[in-house]
């Protein structure tokens, strides 16, 4: 059917086209405390298709869709006449597709992907966790899959790439005489990183025990928050959204290059990289969604916007040529050890209900699961109340440890100090 | 007019059910479940537009279970040729049986499940809808929303982006077993009215949306929805920090829905009574809220985005009463579930699509009215907020710790609404405590559609929630 569409897009006398051709051969497993609840598989194929059409001199407009690998002949040729006349209907500024002179630039190696062997690998990670009486495994869900994707567009490009993406859910209950709580995790990465695995739930467990012995947290009013947990991800994803071209233009991010993110900065000014690799990333690809190679850049330079970087429309309307859709990225460390940072008082959430920074107005909350609470002197486990405040009057006081760690697609600071964050307690 | 069932899907089904029989020598129960939805999409903004075919639950492909030995097993695949059923027959036995190897080397015990009853039924369901999202007219739809969005820029000289987004699904769905035949094709739409304003680098957003059962045809009310989006993202702009604290609450009928949702929704999907992953089954039967509070779930309860006549395991759709004047009297199940906790599934076993397992969904999660005004609750509240617009919730059903965030508080001093506006809000709370708190509910009530659930951090479903104002003590940050 591919191959097909591709010969009709051919002839179809448009302005442009793309197709986006994804085959996915997937292993899943999903278990109650050790127990195999349902295993499943999946072959599937997504041939997605989007149509270009001049309107004017000025304008384009684009339809998509997806045509189904079981569809006819008939049908296939219906649907790139009925997107024909929908691109037509809604006009945007002119702009052209990726050229494969871009694209072809960038060869990455596609290596096949062994699902068996990778599924293998997560069932014996997690079959053998130090589980004890009081913190175990309540259940885990795993997700292994060879994706190979196709990107083909009317100026030219033709790539295909391979490559792993797995997950696993997993849910760790601890308990004393009078309670039991769960902890939630979910893991992505390429392949399976068993000693990872192993060393993150241990550490959940470790929540878990802490949990059920926390005081309520008190109402700090103001406090310095540390974020040693992938939550920390939230803050820069807010980063990353404020350089999308796609909000520069329309004004809903008010970041220019060369002008500092911060009138002041009293802490470590932050360096943001997009990166075509990284080890075991389940996003480690050559061409984003729209056939753009993907190579390391420089977004944010020490606290300076240097390179704007978001999908094609509008980095064309901004003349971002060079740019394409990030899928690693890292934030380098600070100047400080951990260790520094952990200086004075602090509260330290390790367990949020779900923290957010919201990319548009910089409101950050979440609600306190776990956190440590440091007065200086002694460290307590504290749960209930919340944190809350705005990424824009955070900005100038944010401290970075040099250590950094890799969440899946990131690598991050290892610590992330927020000064100044408002923390509501359970006692006011 | 009926909404067709999918002509695909009727030229399979003899395909399928020699796909069910070749299945049958070898495993002790088949079904499959075959998914031919279609969509429209269009998002209208000042810089963009787009014309897209893919909504949240747009999909075309067959799953199909299998039962041997206590053990459930799935495949999914999207090239089913209805003329040659034996190569997905290879095909799936293929995969499983090299899965059950891997799990053989590595020693895995079974979770025996016992076999699925697989009563005989048949049905045939077109609901009603005035029209279709393959058929209507994209031009028309387009120009609707492009004033919509011309008119929201032009209401305050601080907008820099009003969107105006409309998607409408047209779902049909077999399932196929030994002895079941059930058929259904449905539409249900969903509109969406985004505005952004921006003062001195700081951005708001306001929203409102239209949802229901049914077709295109919603979105003739969608520009109604734009005056109050505008408003609240201008209003917002102004909006003080709440002193974090407890206070006396009415929730507006958005806020209560994201309540019912997040309270008492997922506390009680019963896969996770199987997992012992929610408070909730140690509650049956007794006071989890007021005398006031009362609740419904299921695709019967309401004619909105997730009503469907069966759901993704050939169950019939159902109306549970969850909560009965304070008292928790049942929860919500899949077919699997149901078995292994020895209860009758409640028609709420749900797929993200084809692709993915069944979990325990929501469908329509409404708590049920009252007979007070809001002018009467408002006037009862010494100081309190009245709560509007949500962004987001997070359950614990193995807690009951409840985190919602709320778009703004209205000020309520002395019984009248002070002008003051707070934003944002985190409410958080326990949730017997903050049910058990309802002291008023209002009269009317209504339905929102317009998001999506996910089960933890994945497996998106379109879900609706709602319920009327109600008069409570919360905490807010």
């Amino acid at each position: 059917m591919l191959e097909k569409v591709l010969e009709l897009l051919k002839n179809a006398g448009v302005y442009a086209w793309e197709v986006t051709d994804k085959k996915t051969e997937g292993w899943e497993f999903y278990f109650i405390r050790h127990a195999l609840d349902q295993n499943r598989a999946k072959s599937v194929e997504h041939i997605h298709v989007k149509v270009y059409q001049r309107i004017g001199e000025a304008s384009v407009g684009a339809a998509e869709a997806e045509l189904h690998p079981s569809a006819t002949p008939e049908e296939a040729a219906q649907l790139v006449e009925n997107l024909k006349a929908e691109a037509g209907l809604a006009p945007n500024r002119i702009y052209s597709l990726r050229s494969p002179e871009e694209a072809h630039r960038a060869p990455r190696d596609s290596a096949a992907v062994d699902v068996p062997a990778i599924a293998g690998d997560f069932l014996a990670a997690l079959s053998a966790l130090p589980e004890t009486e009081t913190e175990d495994i309540n259940s885990y869900e795993i997700f292994v899959s060879a994706v190979t994707r196709r990107f083909v567009n009317s100026a030219g490009i033709d790539v295909t790439e391979t490559y792993p993406s797995s997950m696993a859910e997993v849910i760790v209950n601890a308990r004393n005489a009078g309670e039991e709580i769960e902890l939630y995790r979910m893991y992505r990465s390429g392949s399976c990183d068993a000693a990872g695995l192993r060393r993150n739930l241990a550490r959940t467990m470790a929540y878990g025990r802490d949990r059920l012995r926390a005081a309520p947290t008190p109402p700090l009013g103001r406090a310095d928050v540390l974020l040693s947990t992938d939550d920390a991800l939230a803050v820069y994803r807010y980063f990353v959204a404020r350089l999308d071209p796609a909000m520069v233009l329309r004004q809903m991010s008010d970041w220019k290059l060369g002008v500092p993110i911060a009138r002041e900065v009293r802490g470590d000014a932050v360096t943001l990289t997009a990166l075509r690799e990284l080890p075991n990333s389940s996003r480690n690809r050559a061409f984003d969604r729209e056939g753009a190679p993907i190579r390391d850049q420089v977004m944010l330079r020490a606290g300076v916007p240097e390179h704007y970087l978001g999908g094609r429309m509008f980095s064309a309307y901004m003349g971002l040529e060079d740019s394409f859709q990030p899928g690693n990225l890292a934030v380098s460390g600070g100047s400080r050890s951990a260790a520094e940072l952990r200086q004075g008082k602090w509260l330290e959430p390790v367990e949020f209900s779900d923290f957010q920074v919201d990319p548009m107005t910089g409101d950050i909350f979440g609600e306190i699961r776990l956190a440590y609470w440091h007065d200086g002197e002694k460290t307590v486990p504290v749960s209930g109340g919340s944190v809350s405040g705005n990424m824009r009057e955070l900005l100038g006081d944010l401290q970075l440890s040099a250590e950094t760690v890799q969440y899946d697609n990131w690598r991050v600071p290892a610590l992330t100090r927020l000064n100044g964050v408002t923390v509501t307690g359970i006692e006011s | 007019m009926k909404a067709p069932f999918s002509p695909y899907l009727l030229g399979i089904k003899a395909g399928l059910k020699r796909l069910i029989a070749l299945l049958e020598r070898d495993y002790d129960y088949v079904s499959a479940l075959a998914t031919d939805s279609v969509g429209l999409a269009l998002h209208i903004s000042r810089h963009a537009k787009a014309v897209e075919h893919e909504t949240m639950t747009t999909e075309r492909g067959v799953v199909v279970r299998v039962w041997r030995d206590g053990l459930y097993s799935e495949f999914a695949l999207n090239a089913f040729d209805p003329e040659q059923p034996e190569a997905a027959y290879a095909q799936i036995r293929g995969a499983l049986d090299a899965q059950m190897a891997l799990l053989r080397a590595t020693g895995t015990k079974i979770y025996e499940t016992p076999r699925l009853p697989d009563e005989p039924l048949t049905l045939f369901v077109e609901k009603e809808t005035e029209q279709l999202p393959e058929t209507t007219d994209i031009g028309a739809l387009v120009a609707a929303l492009t004033a919509i969005s011309d008119r929201g820029m032009g209401l305050d000289s601080r907008m820099i982006e009003c969107i105006a987004a409309a998607q409408s699904t047209h779902i049909s769905k077999l399932f196929l077993s030994h002895d079941r035949d059930l058929s259904q094709s449905y539409v249900y739409s969903e509109g969406t009215v985004v505005a952004v304003v921006a003062e001195q680098g700081r951005n708001q957003i306001g929203y409102d949306s239209v949802s229901g059962l049914g077709g295109p045809e919603l979105f003739a009310g969608l520009g109604e929805k734009l005056d109050r989006a505008v408003q609240t993202a201008v209003e917002l702009l102004a909006a003080e920090s709440v002193e974090p604290g407890e206070y006396e609450i009415i929730t507006a009928p958005e806020v209560s829905g994201l309540i019912a949702h997040e309270a008492f929704g997922h506390g009680v999907e019963m896969d996770m009574f199987v997992k012992d992953r929610a408070l909730g089954r140690d509650y049956i039967g007794k006071r989890v809220g007021s005398e006031l509070c009362s609740m419904h779930e299921g695709a019967l309860c309401a004619e909105e985005v997730a009503s469907y006549a069966f759901d993704d395991e050939g169950v019939l759709a159902g109306d549970v009463t969850e909560i009965d004047r304070g008292i928790l009297r049942t929860g919500i199940c899949d077919a699997l579930s149901a078995l292994r906790l020895g209860v009758a599934p409640t028609g709420n076993g749900k797929r993200e699509n084809f692709e993915h397992k069944v979990y325990t969904r929501m469908t329509n999660t409404i708590f049920d009215s009252g007979d007070s005004t809001l002018d009467e609750m408002i006037a009862s509240v010494k100081r309190g907020y009245l709560l509007e617009g949500c962004e987001s919730g997070m359950e614990d059903p193995k807690h009951w710790g409840i985190q919602c965030i709320v778009k703004l508080g209205r000020e309520i001093v002395d019984g009248k609404l002070t002008g003051r506006v707070v934003a944002p809000i985190i409410l958080t709370g326990y949730v017997p405590e903050l049910l058990g708190g309802i002291s008023m509910c209002s009269r009317d009530r209504e339905t929102f559609g317009g998001g999506g659930c996910g089960k933890g951090y994945k497996e998106f479903v379109k879900v609706s929630d709602g319920g009327p104002y109600l008069k409570t003590k919360a905490r807010l940050g």
